[in-house]
């Protein structure tokens, strides 16, 4: 058996999704996105611009000790890794991207300005997802009906609005959070997006325990990307509440090496809170 | 010339200040999830049976506006969050009245009700904004308003009406007797929040003389409040950003009991709003039967000075 947990298995995946030139808020979903994306600054990526939680601290810990990671996304504790601090509303101010939607052309010359904006990648939690990548965090049930009423779309839909990539992420894979169709949308996934023309692409991935889902371009549909090691796809279709398209591969992550563990829990994650399942 | 040259100063007691507060009216409580909620002034809300409250709350509310909801105060809620993160994902009194339907939710997203206090503090009628378009939020929120691109574009666009508190309450580090106050970390959208309603009420853990703000003016992140509350240990069980953390046995205490009210168990409810906020005759008899072990043990130290 592996010696790692789930919550380092995706600290270690989001890590190796940052990319040195990334301008990247953590979000709120806390510990696993701050984890994720110190351990990035501190390996492959000390370039990258970050802004860690709420507090809106824009964060490089590249040369700086980390004891523990924060518990909350507000934490006093953040501005030890700070080197800007901005009001909270004024995130909200610096969105746009220089080119605009140039921005985003593969090959941008816009790419390798040293600006912190807004833009690149986001991430995003939710009580439902479904195969379009629509998230929702507003409840379940109907307008004016809502049997479940979930915390609210918390600053989701506003960062879609022109952040290049976002990811859906939900702490479980089961019928009742990957569904045909959300209740309500919180954050709109790739087919919305594209008929309301944001800025933004929306989704890029669909993220659990078990799976990544990526999207088909034609189509704007989930199709099952990748498994987690030790899940099979068939596990995954059982437990989808969509029908789970496949690409052509279905690859299997590739499990945290020694070196990115040795790193994750000897610098940034010291006192093993990713290790408590 | 008989009139006096002094400055007015605008210390009260809590009791004062929560006084000036009436039924019905829209208040706004800054903060950000874990921090520096005013939980002194909460606690005297709850005290004194306001109702029919419209509760603002900050861009990422926590649980000081359950602990109002649960308390019966809130009419109508205004927040794009309520809950604790990890700790407590969803406010159990916020799920309970919203599923309950005892609460008017205005539906928003962060940057929608920022988008509305500054249109508030600005004097327009509304401000623009994009986010929210392709989400269900215009469906919920009636008050919120798609349009075309007015200047020759297709894309739609929200109009975000004004939004304009009665009062807002803050909690900073530091305030003189003028109401100029001092964050000691991070401001979060206290500021915006401040600006767009039409009374500020400061908590501030120290009152502290005008020569010490003008040290360094550029650390003012309120000037000019209403009413200044002294209150130390005033964001408890909340974290002060520079003063203390959060008191993580008393939220534990507090979601356990507002869960249990969730689940239909009021008496657990009922005997938390006793313990903690009906029974202490005031502040430190609050904090007293917090206890001096607990306070103490809650400092921390500064990571910033100025």
């Amino acid at each position: 058996m592996s010696d790692y947990t789930w919550k380092e298995m995706m600290a270690v995946l989001f890590c190796r999704e940052m990319e040195d030139g990334d301008r990247v808020t953590s979000g709120a979903s806390t510990e696993i996105f701050f984890a994720a994306t110190m351990l990035a600054q501190k390996t492959h990526a000390p370039n990258m611009k970050l802004q860690l939680g709420g507090t809106c601290f824009l964060c490089n810990v590249t040369d700086v000790e980390i004891d523990k990671l924060p518990a909350t996304s507000s934490s006093y504790e953040l501005l030890k890794y700070a080197e800007t601090v901005h009001d909270h509303s004024e995130t909200f101010l610096f969105y746009c991207p220089p080119g605009r939607e140039k921005y985003y052309e593969d090959g941008s010359p816009y790419r390798d300005t040293n600006h912190f904006w807004f833009a690149d990648k986001f991430f995003i939690g939710g009580i439902q997802a479904d195969k379009f990548g629509n998230a929702n965090l507003i409840g379940l049930g109907k307008p004016g009906d809502i049997t479940f009423r979930g915390p609210g779309s918390v600053g989701i839909n506003d960062v879609v609005n022109s952040v290049r990539d976002g990811y859906v992420f939900l702490t479980a894979h089961d019928k009742r959070r990957l569904v045909e169709k959300v209740d309500f949308v919180s954050y709109p996934g790739r087919k919305i997006c594209k008929e309301v023309e944001l800025l933004g692409n929306g989704p890029k991935w669909i993220v659990t325990p078990k799976a990544i889902f990526d999207f088909d371009p034609e189509t704007d549909e989930a199709r099952l990307k990748s498994v987690f090691p030790g899940v099979t796809i068939e596990d995954v279709k059982e437990n989808t509440g969509f029908e789970v398209k496949t690409t052509d591969e279905v690859e299997t992550v590739k499990e945290p090496t020694k070196e990115e563990l040795d790193v994750l829990r000897g610098e940034v994650d010291r006192t093993g809170v990713l290790r408590q399942d | 010339m008989s009139q006096s040259k002094k400055r007015k100063e605008v210390i009260r007691t809590v009791a004062e200040a929560v006084g000036r507060i009436e039924d019905g009216m829209t208040v706004a409580i800054g903060g950000f999830v874990a921090d520096n909620h005013p939980m002194i002034m909460v606690r005297e809300i709850i005290r004194k049976g306001l109702k029919d409250l419209t509760i603002v709350g900050s861009a990422t509310a926590g649980l000081d506006i359950d602990l109002l909801i649960g308390a019966g105060c809130a009419r109508k809620v205004i927040a794009p969050y309520v809950g604790l993160e990890k700790y407590c994902p969803i406010g159990h009194n916020f799920r309970k009245a919203a599923e309950a339907k005892e609460i008017e939710i205005w539906e928003c997203s962060e940057y929608t009700l920022y988008a509305a206090l500054f249109a508030g503090s600005a004097g327009q009628d509304f401000m623009s904004w994009r986010g929210g378009i392709g989400s269900s939020i215009p469906e919920l929120n009636p008050d919120f308003r798609e349009f075309t691109d007015p200047i020759g574009g297709k894309k739609k666009y929200l109009a975000i009406p004004a939004l304009r508190p009665d009062v807002a309450i803050i909690h900073v580090g530091w305030s003189d007797p003028y109401g100029n106050g001092q964050h000691f970390g991070a401001p979060f959208g206290d500021r915006w929040i401040a600006r767009a309603s039409d009374r500020i009420i400061l908590v501030a853990e120290h009152v502290v003389p005008n020569d010490l703000i003008r040290k360094n003016p550029f650390m003012t992140s309120v000037s000019y409040a209403d009413d200044v509350v002294e209150a130390p240990y005033g964001a408890h069980p909340y974290a002060a950003h520079g003063s203390y953390r959060e008191d993580l046995d008393h939220l534990q205490e507090y979601i356990a009991a507002s869960e249990a009210n969730r689940k239909g168990d009021t008496k657990t409810w009922e005997k938390y709003l006793d313990t903690y906020i009906r029974e202490p005759e005031d502040h430190v008899a609050y904090l007293e039967r917090i206890g001096l072990r607990k306070l103490l043990g809650l400092y921390v130290a500064p990571i910033v000075t100025w």
